[in-house]
């Protein structure tokens, strides 16, 4: 091969995506649109001193089964109308995207009723005591379903695990306060950005002295360091990776991520780590965001429910959302821009002719955390001009508890899909040494990332939105 | 746009290929907790040729435009 270039005619396509169509044809953006449709709808109902209450539904805590019957006798068109919302938007944006709308409606009220179950069974008074979070009981019963008993590869075109949980992420930003965001950014930008480049480093050196690969030991790193998969095959391309390279670091990382989601919490309720410091352990220490997320709403729905672990629910997912989201999943396309250039001018000598191009930062930027910091800055905004018991009072029944409830049901989603879509008997062999030059960074990470949350900045993630 | 004014690059040639549901069928696990449809993967695609994944505004010498009615 010779003569190869990236990064230039950024304008030119054949069949590419280009200037404003990647607005309609990239799931950031649709997540973007449906989370920030969301959070606009409700701020317009509540300025007309009505709610997304009705639609936002979700069973109430429950004791007895008469309880929970009684609740959906009575609710059940509010469940209809919810679907049918999720349904419309979601058939909408997978449409755009070349997904077939027939595929997707039965898979997503397979999913939906699921959901329905998982959240139920979470409301349940005694959940907690037999360990029934929802998340870790979603993702329990998917990887059931899809490895115990198998379903039809059709109705993966329900199970979008990314676009479900960008979506949820874009309504997580409507209940972060933006001065929290300002405020705790910076910190966990740079615990994040120690433990990245800590971590990407250990993979690196340990996959190089196992006599890997350059290019699979960049994209097995970055796959530790950042976003899991997504920095995978991010990097993959950035580096020119061999075909087998990219198989071969996804199935790495994802069994890593599935591990980490029950151990993760289990280690931090066995600790009785503080609500705010779990979430920043587990947002430095998860692979995957969806995964994360999962490990983050379990432990965050223990929290002010079990003896011994301090703080709320919303502590644990603030935490894990600014190490995970802003501290290293922004930095995405630097990481690809860096590593092109090093994989251009040192690993290829420039026989192939390769040049990187800045313009990759943006292109490859995750741009659904624009919508996450857009509904962040709106609801500040909305409520800006109340005193803390009027907020308490008036926004967050009207208009914040509902888009959390909203959030909740997009994160259910998500989990659920991902158990249903690891087949671990499909995923690619990864090999001792990729595994094991991984694993080493895994050590790395873990530990690390325990010594900065419940350690150095311990005091700070324990206050967090206190 | 003319297919003759389309700068030559691995997007408009007949050994790639970027379509996100090829790429989501060919690499297990990238649809579980990953996605081929979001921004980052930016338009990379494989190289049936070479074997390898890269952007699809690489280029090299055997470069073979594709026709319109060709895959992604």
């Amino acid at each position: 091969m010779s003569d190869i270039e990236i990064g230039s005619q950024a304008s030119l396509s054949g069949t590419g995506i280009k200037g404003r169509g990647e607005l309609w044809r990239k799931e950031d953006w649709w997540a973007i649109w449906i989370g920030l449709g969301i959070v606009v709808l409700g701020c317009a109902l509540f300025a007309e001193g009505a709610s997304l209450k009705w639609i936002a539904v979700t069973p109430p805590k429950w004791s007895s089964w008469g309880q929970l019957w009684a609740h959906f006798a009575d609710s059940y068109p509010r469940y209809v109308a919810q679907f049918a919302a999720w349904l419309a938007v979601f058939s909408l944006a997978l449409g755009a995207l070349g997904h077939k709308p027939r595929a997707f409606i039965p898979a997503f009220a397979f999913l939906y009723a699921l959901s329905v179950i998982a959240i139920s069974i979470g409301q349940w008074d005694q959940a907690n005591r037999y360990n029934l979070e929802p998340p870790l009981l979603a993702l329990v019963i998917g990887l059931a379903l899809s490895n115990l008993i198998g379903l039809p590869r059709r109705l993966d075109a329900g199970f979008r695990v990314e676009f479900y949980v960008k979506t949820g992420i874009v309504l997580l930003g409507a209940t972060l306060p933006f001065t929290l965001i300002v405020w705790a950014g910076p910190v966990a930008i740079l615990q994040a950005s120690v433990v990245s480049l800590v971590t990407f480093a250990a993979i690196y050196w340990a996959s190089l002295r196992l006599g890997l690969d350059r290019r699979l030991a960049a994209t097995l790193g970055a796959g530790g360091a950042v976003c899991g998969v997504s920095a995978a095959i991010a990097i993959a391309g950035a580096v020119g990776a061999k075909k087998e390279h990219a198989p071969i670091a996804i199935a790495t990382v994802i069994v890593w991520a599935i591990v980490m989601v029950f151990v993760l919490p289990l280690v931090s309720r066995s600790l009785q780590l503080p609500a705010g410091v779990a979430g920043a352990w587990i947002g430095t220490s998860e692979f995957a965001d969806a995964a994360g997320f999962a490990a983050a709403e379990s432990y965050g729905s223990l929290a002010g429910h079990v003896a011994g672990i301090a703080g709320t629910g919303d502590q644990t997912v603030f935490a894990f959302t600014l190490m995970k989201v802003v501290g290293r999943d922004v930095w995405i396309g630097i990481w690809a821009f860096v590593l092109a250039v090093v994989a251009t001018t040192r690993w290829e000598r420039g026989e192939l002719g390769r040049s990187a191009n800045p313009a990759e930062i943006w292109r490859r930027f995750p741009k659904f955390i624009i919508g996450f910091l857009v509904a962040s800055v709106i609801i500040t905004a909305v409520s800006s001009g109340y005193t803390l018991a009027e907020y308490n009072k008036q926004v967050t029944p009207a208009l914040v508890a509902p888009i959390k409830d909203l959030r909740s049901w997009a994160f259910l989603f998500c989990f659920f899909s991902i158990g249903l879509t690891t087949r671990f008997r499909e995923l690619a062999r990864a090999g001792g040494k990729p595994f094991l030059a991984f694993s080493g960074g895994v050590v790395v990470n873990v530990v690390l990332g325990f010594v900065l949350s419940a350690v150095v900045f311990a005091s700070y993630w324990e206050t967090l939105a206190r | 746009m003319s297919a003759a004014s389309i700068r030559a690059s691995c997007r408009t040639c007949v050994h790639f290929r970027n379509d996100p549901a090829y790429l989501e069928a060919v690499f297990a696990g990238l649809a579980g907790l990953g996605s081929a449809y979001g921004s980052v993967r930016d338009e990379d695609g494989l190289c049936l040729r070479h074997d390898i994944y890269l952007g699809a505004r690489s280029l090299c010498a055997d470069f073979t435009r594709r026709d319109a009615s060709e895959p992604r």
